[in-house]
């Protein structure tokens, strides 16, 4: 899923400062499973500023509302028929979501309510860890399931750098080195050699080649 | 004019070689790069060039190597996969060439977090590995990455670094060997404290018969006080300093310990010359390159031999 | 439960478990203090979400409690513990917003002696520092 987090709230005032009526979009999928924009941060973050304006002296006015999925027009459409009534949308959708908003409301100002930050999984309660980037070129195949380009720190493809001591990764004692989990997993299923091989440089085109990537599936096509 | 690389031509001909490590300045003045030279200049066959060394900006390596060239020394110049994409560090090998530099180091250097510029973005295009392969591909095929023809090819000597005191130590000659495959030709290694291990080490790198492929210049840095030591051995990524070295430097009166730093590298380099598969040492005296000439004269590795 | 306009002051949210008969005993300092107190009882307190304290400083409360059980006694386990975190969590965003920390407290009672929820109360206005007005009731 998509992870992200809540801007500071100095941040949103600023962006928020020239409207009156407001309207705070949280999205139900990958933000609301890491407590970051879904129905019950949507209240909280209004609640907030709402308490904020009162204690400053100002006007404001906060509708709350949270979409399924702020990344696919069907759902973005609920808001069609009351996004006229507001100054503005505040998003708590991913950096997809955001934009996807803006697209289908042109005239509106958009603002995004997170950072968005990685991609990850639930790693336990409260913990989200990143472990894709999204390369376009997947290799976990050959690295025993253990993503070189995003686990290790320097993304390297041939093995550990020489800063890496007792598994950990000289960057940071509290991540694991990715080469060791890699070296250790093939050694375990006696895959040892896939290492022998010089991987030859990675075909970033696949990441950031020609701007933004796109997929087209014609037999998904309407 | 020199054509060709001095520290080749040492290690064909059967010598111990002798390289040396400077870093250039935080500064634009020329005359460090060169003064430095001059101190090392006739005690060592080849002078590393550290590029932008744990990530802390410095005066540009290719050309702090380009200095040390015209004061007629032999640069080794160190690339780091962190700062530049495929196309800079190709196109810098080419200009290094040009120069007259005939010796480079592929490493995938130390990670932005650590240094002056931690917002940095880490380009990692491709890592130092891929650069050994490259480099050996410009070379010997006169092939840039993706195949295209080089009009005419650079003639340089390949190197790489090893740490045989990283995790995991058992994958660590077979990394060695990764980087003999792409194409290194000499090797220089992390600093060497730990000779026990080391020596492990080099037990593997003969069984795999790496050793035999390639030239290994084993890493020595000598430790100018007992504080330095401890510092390094909780701080420096990769380095390890064993507790009887750092106490050995702790019995040493504070005035006689650079003299104690010196006399354990001169022991040092004569262990490592008893090493089956040892060819040279890399002496890296950081921020001390007057040590240099002392330490190669009591270790009796002068006067260099011509080449 | 807006109570703008009304003397309402103090929130206090607090485990059911803690006091049997909290039903009958609060009813008593609730008639005595009228409108300037608000009682909500929580199953647990690790059941308390952020927002219900976020709502109750909304709605005018110049102080909000978290009353648990003692430590140790949750019938759930865990559910003081997460009772405190989900206080930090609060008091973090209260003061993204400039509101002083101290308008959320989190009250552990000992575990030695039993007492009420009217008796903790008694207790804990006692020795509450002064806070002021909520800001929310603007200037």
């Amino acid at each position: 899923m998509i992870t992200a987090e809540r801007k500071p709230i100095s941040e949103i005032k600023e962006m928020i400062a020239p409207y009156r009526k407001i309207l705070v979009v949280g999205c139900g999928s990958c933000v609301a499973e890491c407590a970051a924009g879904g129905e019950k941060e949507v209240g909280l973050l209004s609640s907030a500023l709402r308490m904020d304006a009162k204690a400053s002296g100002k006007e404001i006015e906060i509708k709350e509302i949270t979409l399924d999925r702020q990344c696919v027009y069907e759902f973005i459409d609920h808001l069609a028929e009351i996004i006229s009534q507001y100054d503005a949308v505040l998003s708590l959708a991913c950096g997809a979501g955001v934009q996807a908003v803006a697209e289908v409301f042109p005239k509106a100002p958009i603002l995004p309510a997170l950072n968005t930050t990685f991609l990850g999984e639930t790693k336990e309660a409260g913990l989200w860890v990143e472990n894709c980037r999204g390369c376009g070129d997947c290799k976990l195949g050959v690295f025993a399931a253990v993503c070189p380009v995003t686990r290790c720190a320097k993304g390297l493809f041939n093995g550990p750098c020489g800063g890496s001591k007792t598994d950990r990764c000289e960057v940071d004692p509290d991540v694991p080195c990715a080469w060791q989990l890699i070296v250790t997993r093939l050694e375990d299923m006696g895959q040892l050699d896939l290492l022998r091989k010089v991987h030859p440089p990675a075909d970033w085109s696949k990441q950031q080649g020609k701007g933004p990537r796109k997929i087209i599936r014609e037999d998904q096509r309407t | 004019m020199i054509t060709e690389s001095r520290l080749k031509n040492v290690l064909d001909s059967g010598n111990f070689a002798v390289t040396a490590e400077c870093g250039p300045p935080k500064g634009a003045d020329p005359e460090v790069v060169k003064s430095k030279g001059t101190i090392l200049k006739g005690h060592v066959d080849s002078v590393n060039v550290t590029d932008n060394q744990t990530g802390v900006v410095r005066l540009n390596s290719l050309a702090a190597c380009a200095l040390l060239r015209a004061e007629g020394l032999d640069p080794v110049l160190q690339m780091v996969t962190r700062d530049r994409n495929r196309i800079a560090l190709q196109s810098d090998v080419l200009g290094a060439s040009a120069l007259g530099i005939r010796n480079i180091l592929c490493l995938s250097g130390d990670h932005q977090s650590f240094g002056n510029q931690p917002q940095a973005k880490g380009v990692f295009d491709i890592d130092s590995v891929q650069l050994i392969q490259t480099v050996r591909q410009m070379r010997d095929a006169g092939e840039i990455i993706g195949g295209e023809k080089l009009a005419s090819p650079p003639e340089l000597f390949i190197g790489a670094v090893a740490n045989p005191f990283a995790d995991p130590f058992k994958y660590r000659a077979a990394r060695l060997a990764t980087k003999v495959d792409a194409g290194a030709e000499f090797i220089q290694t992390q600093c060497i404290f730990n000779l026990k291990r080391f020596k492990e080490w080099m037990g593997l790198v003969r069984d795999n018969r790496t050793a035999d492929q390639v030239y290994i210049l084993g890493g020595i840095t000598p430790l100018k006080s007992a504080r330095m030591a401890e510092y390094m051995a909780k701080n420096v990524a990769g380095m390890d300093l064993p507790k009887d070295v750092i106490n050995r430097m702790k019995a040493a009166p504070a005035k006689e310990q650079r003299q104690e730093g010196i006399r354990i590298a001169v022991e040092t380099i004569h262990a490592l010359r008893e090493i089956k598969g040892v060819h040279g040492v890399h002496i890296m005296a950081i921020e001390w390159e007057d040590a240099v000439p002392q330490i190669v004269e009591e270790a009796k590795l002068f006067p260099r031999p011509q080449a | 439960m807006d109570q703008r306009g009304t003397g309402f002051t103090r929130a206090i949210l607090f485990c059911r478990q803690l006091d049997p008969n909290q039903d009958v005993n609060r009813r008593a300092i609730e008639r005595e203090m009228g409108g300037s107190i608000r009682f909500f009882p929580l199953p647990c307190s690790g059941r308390v979400d952020p927002l219900y304290l976020m709502r109750a400083l909304e709605s005018g409360a110049d102080k909000v409690y978290l009353i648990t059980c003692p430590e140790g006694a949750c019938r759930y386990r865990e559910g003081n513990l997460r009772a405190k975190k989900r206080v930090a969590y609060t008091q973090g965003l209260i003061e993204e917003i400039g509101f002083a920390r101290e308008r959320l407290e989190l009250i552990v009672p000992s575990a030695e002696k039993r007492v009420t929820i009217d008796e903790l109360t008694r207790d804990i206005l006692a020795r509450e520092a002064a806070i002021g007005t909520s800001p929310v009731k603007g200037k």
